[in-house]
């Protein structure tokens, strides 16, 4: 069935369910992957999807479904599926159906040169990057992947309030992370960079393999350090890791359910005053800009920490009405089906003004941590404690020195927000997702460290 | 769900550029989930989600490609664009023709839970928030999520195979925080099965959800633990995710395969001390990693990994089972079908030995007895594994003497396992989710109460 006739039959039947107002949201995309081992394709992965996901306020209470099947029994099921949800819910917060703003931020973001690039052309980059990483050393043998990806995705939010907006998103990435041995001992590093244009992704190929083969190398040779407090840089790279693993302290619903440590603390001093932090939903070409959020509110930029106070949460419309301010337009959803929470979008630290290297002259004595490993179990985002592995080098007279492996850090992101030294000027994003998180440099001013001695 | 015919025009057409093997799987997945916080419930939802993808080999040359559109029309679009990945010249489709045949059902299920009455679903869910909550004044919030799936999937390969199965999987996941001083500390239970609604009958949720308030509120009057190398214990059930880090990861032929595996060529070597034996069991009825078939087709099994330290054998899926030469062990898995599968663990655990449990910590002198332990991470090419202690003790001089927390535990899988000097006689299991390149995957982790004569412990 066509879809605008199928949104129009679920419009109907909800209605005649007794739904007062609901709305959906269409999306579609496209996936494609290609990863090459020892010069052959090892896996070549493509698809395309689409789905539909229903909410719909009944009584005011807000119930919602999925489906990927456009037919008119799905149309019953979609409508049937929600009734049954609403029913089952008992928060009493006030729920919304949102009926657009007057205007909306033009953004780029799509970019059909990118849709284009024949399969084949992607195929021959990720052997090209594999042969240029494992020409860079000797002991380079092996890749545990060496890959180059598109991905496309669209989205359009219509509802029985005259709602009714689309946005599309895509982009490329590729992915080399060589395998070094040397006397039975291996190593290895991964480097993946997103473009919006492929001719500029073909041109990071060679950096991004040497960048890869040289950190695999360099920890070839890493030991364990002494247990103890030390002064540490956070490269970029990890601390947007660090971000965006305790970014729902930030979410004005994590606040309102007791998740976060935050709640009524704006205008309160809560980090460093070098410290700003931005959510920025319009950033060119990131996957996860957008001119509207999950709600259908019209996006715009806006800092959450401004020089180590903090400014606000992130809003939705309910948060917001709870809260008894404006939404942030952060509504984000999770999954066809899933409820509107809060998300943020390109969530990242304003940069300073000085290099990793200059701040490494003023640590003098220190350590520079450039991975992390197991944050979805070392970190817990509601209480702020990480205790996690990691990997870096030792800062030795003002200068990045000998790698470090096989030890932990641990504090507390709370704490750590306040012990903030000053940050550098190297700002960088991670991949873009759902949120994209950015930093610089940071550091901060002493952590425990347990290694071996 | 598929029409046989259809398949066979598929598969067939999938293979018209050279292909030597063609595989299609198909899933109809419908779940429901409840989640309740502040005591009422905050979201229900119900989803249905069908898709299909289809894969064909050329020697090593693996291409899968999948889709929501499983009409004819979108089966042999598929079908024509995994063909067109594998070679660009097209000869006939080739002939396949399927024999369906139905597996034997080892993990029968009473009460469906997307069958299950809603207000039953509620009824279970505040009976656990109730518990967890009126444990203790200090218990702020508590957050309760139930989760329920049932998917039919179907298999069918080049070779004949045409297979149906069902899934149906049940999982209570319980939150305790507690605060005060300005500190939260969190506590978790998050039992699960292959089973129907009728799991909740035979565990006991109430008790779970004061274990997981207990657990947070030890921990808010915890210290922090200390930082350094020392003896560790780790009592069953969730602590067997050390052996599921630091050694079942680089077992599975995802990574042996390619040579990205410390355990390489080391089968009928020792590898872990002679105190350690294990198994991935993919059969043990109802468990919450077990199935009928892997997402294959083939049976599962229930594989010995290391026999008194002596390493026996990996996990194989098909297309690394190529590439090693060797057979398949019903390891092959995938989140949905969005994935193309991969061997991964199902429920893996070290067997029980004859250790005594109080001796291993009467004897170990200054040291981290865990109760409880968090989930963790690999990198199966170095061996490197962390991961988190949720429940510790700090020993001195063999003997508990405080509650300690945020302590990580890391190592090379390898050295490790190589230390291992007690294993105790009771072995349990806990679920989990495993993340890898075929998705997430429900798996058991689990062993009896063992202790490692040092490790390195992440503290402050």
């Amino acid at each position: 069935m066509d879809k605008n006739a199928f949104i129009k039959m679920v419009f109907e039947k909800a209605k005649a369910a007794g739904f007062s107002d609901c709305e959906l949201i269409v999306s579609s995309g496209e996936e494609f992957e290609v990863n090459i081992f020892k010069g052959e394709i090892l896996q070549y992965t493509s698809a395309s999807s689409d789905g539909i996901g229903f909410r719909g306020l009944y009584n005011g209470r807000m119930g919602s479904s999925s489906t990927m099947v456009y037919d008119e029994e799905a149309a019953d099921q979609l409508v049937t599926n929600a009734l049954e949800a609403a029913v089952l819910i008992e928060n009493e917060d006030v729920q919304f159906i949102y009926g657009g703003d007057e205007k909306y931020p033009e953004l780029e973001s799509y970019y059909p040169a990118l849709a284009d690039v024949p399969a084949a052309d992607k195929i021959a980059l990720a052997k090209e990057l594999e042969k240029t990483a494992l020409s860079l050393d000797e002991r380079a043998d092996r890749t545990e992947g060496s890959e180059v990806i598109y991905s496309m995705g669209s989205s359009r939010i219509v509802n029985t309030k005259g709602l009714d907006v689309s946005s599309q998103v895509n982009m490329t990435a590729a992915f080399i992370a060589p395998v070094l041995t040397e006397n039975g001992k291996s190593s290895t590093d991964f480097v993946v960079e997103s473009a919006t244009d492929f001719e500029a992704l073909k041109a990071k190929k060679d950096e991004m393999a040497q960048r890869a083969v040289k950190t695999a190398a360099d920890f070839l040779h890493a030991k364990s350090i002494p247990s103890g407090e030390y002064k540490v840089l956070f490269d970029n790279d990890t601390f947007s890791t660090i971000l965006a693993t305790f970014s729902g302290v930030f979410s004005a619903e994590n606040a309102q359910k007791g998740l976060s440590l935050l709640k009524g603390r704006e205008g309160e001093t809560i980090a460093a005053e070098c410290l700003t932090i931005t959510d920025d939903p319009l950033r060119p070409g990131s996957m996860a800009s957008r001119p509207f959020d999950a709600e259908g509110v019209a996006c715009y930029a806006k800092n959450v920490v401004e020089n180590g106070k903090f400014v606000t949460l992130l809003h939705n419309l309910k948060t917001a009405n709870k809260q008894g301010v404006k939404t942030t337009a952060n509504a984000g959803r999770a999954g066809l089906s899933g409820s509107v929470r809060v998300a943020p979008t390109n969530f990242y630290v304003q940069p300073g003004t000085r290099t990793r290297d200059e701040l490494a002259a003023d640590v003098g004595e220190g350590l520079l941590i450039t991975q992390l490993q197991g944050m979805h179990a070392g970190a817990n985002g509601v209480t702020g404690d990480f205790s996690l592995a990691a990997k870096g080098y030792v800062i030795k007279d003002g200068k990045i020195a000998d790698p470090a492996e096989q030890f932990t850090v641990a504090g507390n992101f709370y704490q750590l927000l306040k012990d903030i030294v000053e940050v550098g000027c190297d700002l960088k994003f991670g991949m873009p997702g759902g949120s994209c998180f950015g930093s610089p440099t940071v550091w901060v001013k002493g952590l425990s460290i347990a290694g071996q001695g | 769900m598929i029409p046989k015919k259809l398949i066979e025009s598929a598969l067939g057409r999938a293979m018209r550029t050279g292909g030597d093997f063609a595989e299609l799987y198909a899933e109809d997945t419908r779940s429901m989930n409840l989640s309740m916080m502040d005591g009422k419930v905050e979201t229900a939802a119900g989803t249905r989600s069908r898709g299909a993808g289809i894969r064909v080999y050329n020697g090593l040359l693996s291409v899968y490609v999948y889709g929501n559109d499983i009409s004819e029309a979108g089966l042999m679009r598929l079908a024509e664009q995994a063909a067109d990945a594998v070679g660009s010249l097209r000869g006939k489709d080739a002939d396949v023709t399927l024999v369906g045949s139905v597996c034997a059902n080892i993990h029968p299920v009473k009460y469906l839970p997307t069958d299950v009455p809603g207000t039953r679903r509620v009824d279970l869910v505040k009976r656990a928030y109730a518990a967890a909550k009126d444990y203790s004044p200090e218990i702020a919030q508590v957050i309760v999520n139930l989760i329920g799936s049932e998917k039919d999937v179907l298999i069918a390969n080049s070779e004949g195979l045409m297979l149906p199965d069902k899934r149906v999987r049940t999982r209570i996941s319980m939150t305790s925080v507690a605060a005060g001083n300005g500190e939260t500390q969190t506590g978790s239970e998050s039992p699960g099965a292959l089973k129907g609604f009728e799991f909740y009958d035979e565990i006991d949720v109430e008790k779970l959800a004061r274990d997981a308030s207990k657990r947070a509120i030890t921990m808010l009057h915890a210290e922090n633990c200390p930082a350094g190398v020392m003896p560790v214990v780790m009592d069953g059930g969730f602590g067997g995710v050390i052996f599921h880090e630091a050694c079942g990861h680089s077992l599975e032929a995802t990574s042996v395969a390619l040579g990205n595996s410390e355990f390489c060529g080391k089968l009928g070597q020792q590898i872990a001390s002679e105190k350690v034996t294990a198994y991935d069991d993919g059969t043990i009825p109802g468990e919450w990693g077990s199935t009928n078939v892997d997402d294959e087709g083939t049976p599962t099994t229930k594989l010995l990994l290391i026999e008194n330290g002596i390493l026996r054998n990996y996990m194989i899926d098909r297309l690394n089972g190529r590439r090693m030469q060797m057979a398949p062990t019903g390891s092959a898995r995938r989140q949905d079908y969005s994935f193309a599968p991969t061997s991964r663990m199902r429920n893996t655990y070290i067997a029980a030995g004859t250790d005594d449990e109080d001796e291993m910590i009467s004897t170990m002198g200054d040291g981290l007895y865990c109760a409880k332990m968090g989930g963790g991470s690999v990198n199966p090419v170095t061996g490197e594994f962390n991961f988190a202690v949720s429940e510790g003790y700090l020993i001195r001089d063999g003997k508990i003497a405080k509650p300690v927390r945020g302590a990580a535990l890391i190592g090379r899988g390898g050295e490790t396992i190589m230390r291992i000097d007690r294993v105790g006689p009771n072995m349990t299991m806990a679920q989990g989710m495993c993340g890898s390149l075929s998705g997430s995957v429900p798996t058991n982790v689990g062993q009896p109460r063992i202790r490692i004569s040092s490790m390195t412990v992440g503290g402050r």
